[in-house]
């Protein structure tokens, strides 16, 4: 019973020993940094929630309550559209650009918006945690949904019933997995949304504690805050783990690996059907942005439909002194954004196969990984800002320290399952691990790679707009903080469609990297 | 409860039975065009090269694919209406069995897609006549090979189907195990005379189970061979495997295996 039910390798020593040396090195680096008010290490962290305990417990009860909330209606609502997506194969495609859209959008705009809505209370944080959650347990659910052996679905059949009773019978239980694997990722989003919801003015919870702390450059309390939600998304984490093992779904046997000539990929199979699947996403954008507006009846002073947008950048007299202003502010994050991105991928994997190499240590730091990528890093923006400047390098860092996390994880993860009997013939043939890891361990990252490569997208964005909202003062996430405060809505509308665009499409033209790689180098592991 | 009679064991008639399948604008053809009368009650073995089209014949019968040319009936009905009336069961070659569910719970899957009654009696009886009492109560996973296929043909019997199709259920299973199940399992549905349609690799397994041998030609799957069974007649075995072996290897140029 503990070896099946044990989530990963059954000796938890070798994780222990690498959590204490990981803890040294962490107080090592404050140490050693002490003078530049950035790190607080391990025992200043715990000096600091010693001292400050009711406080934290009180405002990590009102932001888990908030995520929790937006956590079940983003999962419900992941359901729904999985539900639809299943029904109704023709609007798949369609559901899941949407989808990918709303995803996309960036909190830092979101969230004023969000705020003026709903005014004080805690509808922000719930959206903007819903928002996190829905869009990976979405994704992971259409896996689930189709990765299921055919003879069950035949048995189904067999008895001459129908979808209903696949459903009922076979693929609900199948996607248990999958489903479990996305409500994981999604609990540490959930609570990184409820927070970022509180930074636009809630009178509670951790997100404002934070921002107190980070204007009081409070390093010790700042890196408590960050400690305590790092913990409560770990143990979020491992909550859905263990129930996912008590309802006897083990880890999915595929990691979010994405569909090979599926109809998501339109764009580059065919230019014909990809374009009118394009125009038929942008009219299902405008319905669905024209019809929140109206049917939540909302204010034209501060809800901008899609033609005040148009007007504001193309028709507007003043559209060009007000394109320079956005697109200024616009290449500043994405000059910062970009190389954050790529520098966290390549980091994360990197380290993932050095990892690798030594198989012990491979296994012995997977869960630390896992825990460590529930990190909100972004509360600690205002902090790496001000100890590396704030020029691109502290933006920079911000960005590649948030995808870092997850891209290891995920490449861990992905590696640890390159499948027993390959890596026993490449025993029989005494190969190097070089020629192991070119051959077998790659090819089995690629999916996680590619896979957290795309979720990281929309992550990065956040990253960089939080750090220039709540630090350097430059870029889009500046230009909208102030947009918000000054009520010059239109500019704020405008630059969310920039950024959810942009997202969007780096987030497509990733994918079409991923399907021309795991076409070329690792085609077995492509969902057909 | 009482016990719910089991359905007659049908005959199974293909008339200019055809199938082609149309793979990224390639069209293959599959089947036949085929005519071919199962009689009632008769255990038919079908034999062939890998990938002839026996597989598709036999989800054809079971209504899991669309001929694009010709009709089957079953009895005097369709395979859709048949399998709709629970009337046949499906063997499959990896079992098929749901991971989550114990065996118990997997062979009373079959009377729940069937929307029979629940019959725990019936349920219990039929994982005691395929020899897993004791593992009622455990999951796929920690079950052999061949226990697995046991649990499948309780599922497949225990809503007692006038017709079975086998998609080469022992074909996962080693030769030892085979050759048990092949000893035991088979007398579960012959003696009640059920309608079966075995797809096989095995010609040892075709000639000893049969009333019928069937061999086919490479894709598109017609008839090169048409032999009598050796089930009941051990002496005439030995003649037969040679008579499939060359009829398999003369037509498709694959080496007999003994």
């Amino acid at each position: 019973m503990t070896t099946r039910t044990a989530p990963f390798s059954p000796n938890a020593l070798p994780t222990l020993f690498a959590a204490c040396v990981l803890i040294a090195l962490w107080q090592a680096l404050a140490s050693a940094t002490a003078d530049m008010f950035v790190f607080a290490g391990p025992l200043a962290v715990l000096g600091a929630i010693a001292e400050e305990g009711s406080l934290l417990l009180r405002s990590s009860g009102i932001t888990l309550q908030s995520a929790a909330i937006g956590f079940f209606i983003g999962n419900v609502a992941a359901i729904l559209l999985a539900g639809i997506a299943l029904a109704l194969p023709r609007l798949e495609q369609l559901v899941s650009g949407l989808a990918l859209v709303f995803f996309c959008l960036p909190f830092v705009a979101t969230g004023p918006i969000l705020r003026v809505i709903f005014g004080v209370g805690d509808g922000p944080q719930i959206t903007l945690a819903a928002l996190a959650t829905y869009y990976t347990t979405y994704l992971c659910l259409l896996v689930g949904l189709r990765a299921t052996p055919g003879s069950w679905l035949d048995l189904v059949r067999s008895y001459g019933r129908g979808r209903l009773s696949e459903l009922i019978h076979v693929r609900a239980m199948a996607s248990l997995p999958y489903f479990i694997a996305g409500l994981q990722i999604g609990a540490p989003a959930a609570f990184l949304g409820a927070m970022v919801g509180e930074f636009t003015g809630a009178e509670r919870g951790l997100g404002v504690l934070s921002i107190r702390a980070m204007r009081g450059l409070d390093v010790e309390m700042t890196w408590a805050i960050a400690t305590t939600a790092a913990a409560l998304s770990a143990a979020a984490f491992w909550l859905f783990g263990w129930l996912g093992r008590c309802l006897g779904a083990g880890p999915p046997p595929l990691l979010l690996a994405s569909r090979q000539d599926g109809p998501s990929v339109g764009m580059t199979a065919r230019t014909g059907s990809g374009l009118i699947y394009l125009i038929l996403l942008i009219l299902a954008v405008l319905g669905v942005w024209i019809g929140l507006i109206k049917g939540l009846n909302l204010s034209p002073f501060f809800a901008k439909g899609p033609q005040d947008v148009w007007a504001f950048l193309v028709s507007d007299p003043a559209a060009a002194t007000n394109r320079a202003a956005l697109f200024t502010a616009f290449w500043q994050t994405l000059s910062l954004t970009i190389p954050g991105y790529l520098v966290g991928l390549a980091l994360g994997a990197g380290l993932a196969v050095l990892l690798v190499t030594q198989p012990r240590l491979a296994s012995a730091t997977l869960p630390i990984a896992i825990a460590l990528r529930s990190i909100p890093i972004v509360t600690t923006a205002p902090l790496f800002v001000l100890a590396l400047g704030r020029g691109a390098v502290g933006t920079i860092t911000i960005v590649a320290v948030m995808i870092f996390f997850p891209t290891l994880a995920a490449c861990l993860e992905g590696m640890r399952r390159t499948p027993r009997p390959v890596l026993d013939l490449f025993s029989t043939y005494a190969a190097s691990p070089w020629q192991r890891l070119a051959h077998a361990q790659l090819p089995a990252m690629a999916p996680a790679f590619f896979a957290s490569a795309r979720m990281a997208v929309p992550s990065a964005l956040l990253a960089a707009t939080t750090a220039e909202w709540l630090a350097t003062g430059t870029g889009m996430g500046s230009l909208m903080a102030l947009t918000a405060s000054t009520s010059n809505y239109n500019l704020l509308w405008s630059a969310i469609v920039v950024l959810a665009v942009t997202a969007s499409l780096i987030y497509a033209l990733v994918h079409i990297l991923e399907q021309r790689v795991l076409h070329t180098f690792a085609s077995e592991q492509l969902v057909q | 409860m009482a016990e719910r009679e089991a359905s007659m064991p049908p005959k199974v008639v293909c008339k200019g039975l055809e199938k082609t399948f149309h793979l990224g604008g390639r069209a293959v053809d599959a089947v036949g065009p085929l005519d071919l009368t199962f009689e009632a009650g008769r255990t038919t073995a079908l034999v062939g090269p890998s990938g002839c089209g026996k597989s598709t014949l036999l989800r054809l019968v079971a209504g899991l694919e669309k001929p694009s040319g010709g009709v089957i009936s079953i009895g005097d009905e369709t395979p859709e209406a048949v399998t709709k009336a629970a009337g046949l069961a499906f063997a499959f070659q990896d079992a098929a069995l749901l991971p989550w569910l114990t065996v118990r719970q997997n062979v009373a899957l079959a009377l729940k897609l069937a929307r029979r009654p629940a019959d725990r009696e019936r349920v219990d009886h039929l994982i005691a006549l395929v020899g897993l009492r004791h593992f009622a109560e455990t999951r796929p996973a920690e079950l052999s090979g061949g226990m697995r296929q046991r649990a499948a043909i309780a599922r497949c019997l225990v809503t007692q189907p006038g017709l079975l199709l086998l998609d080469e259920p022992f074909g996962a299973v080693d030769e030892l195990t085979r050759t048990r199940l092949n000893a035991e399992l088979p007398t579960l549905w012959q003696e009640r005379g059920t309608t079966t349609l075995l797809v096989t690799h095995s010609i040892a397994e075709a000639a000893t189970l049969s009333d019928r041998v069937l061999v086919f030609s490479p894709r598109p799957a017609r008839i090169t061979g048409d032999f009598d069974g050796a089930r009941h007649n051990p002496a005439a075995r030995p003649a037969l495997i040679e008579a499939i072996a060359s009829a398999l290897g003369a037509k498709s140029g694959v080496e007999p295996v003994s």
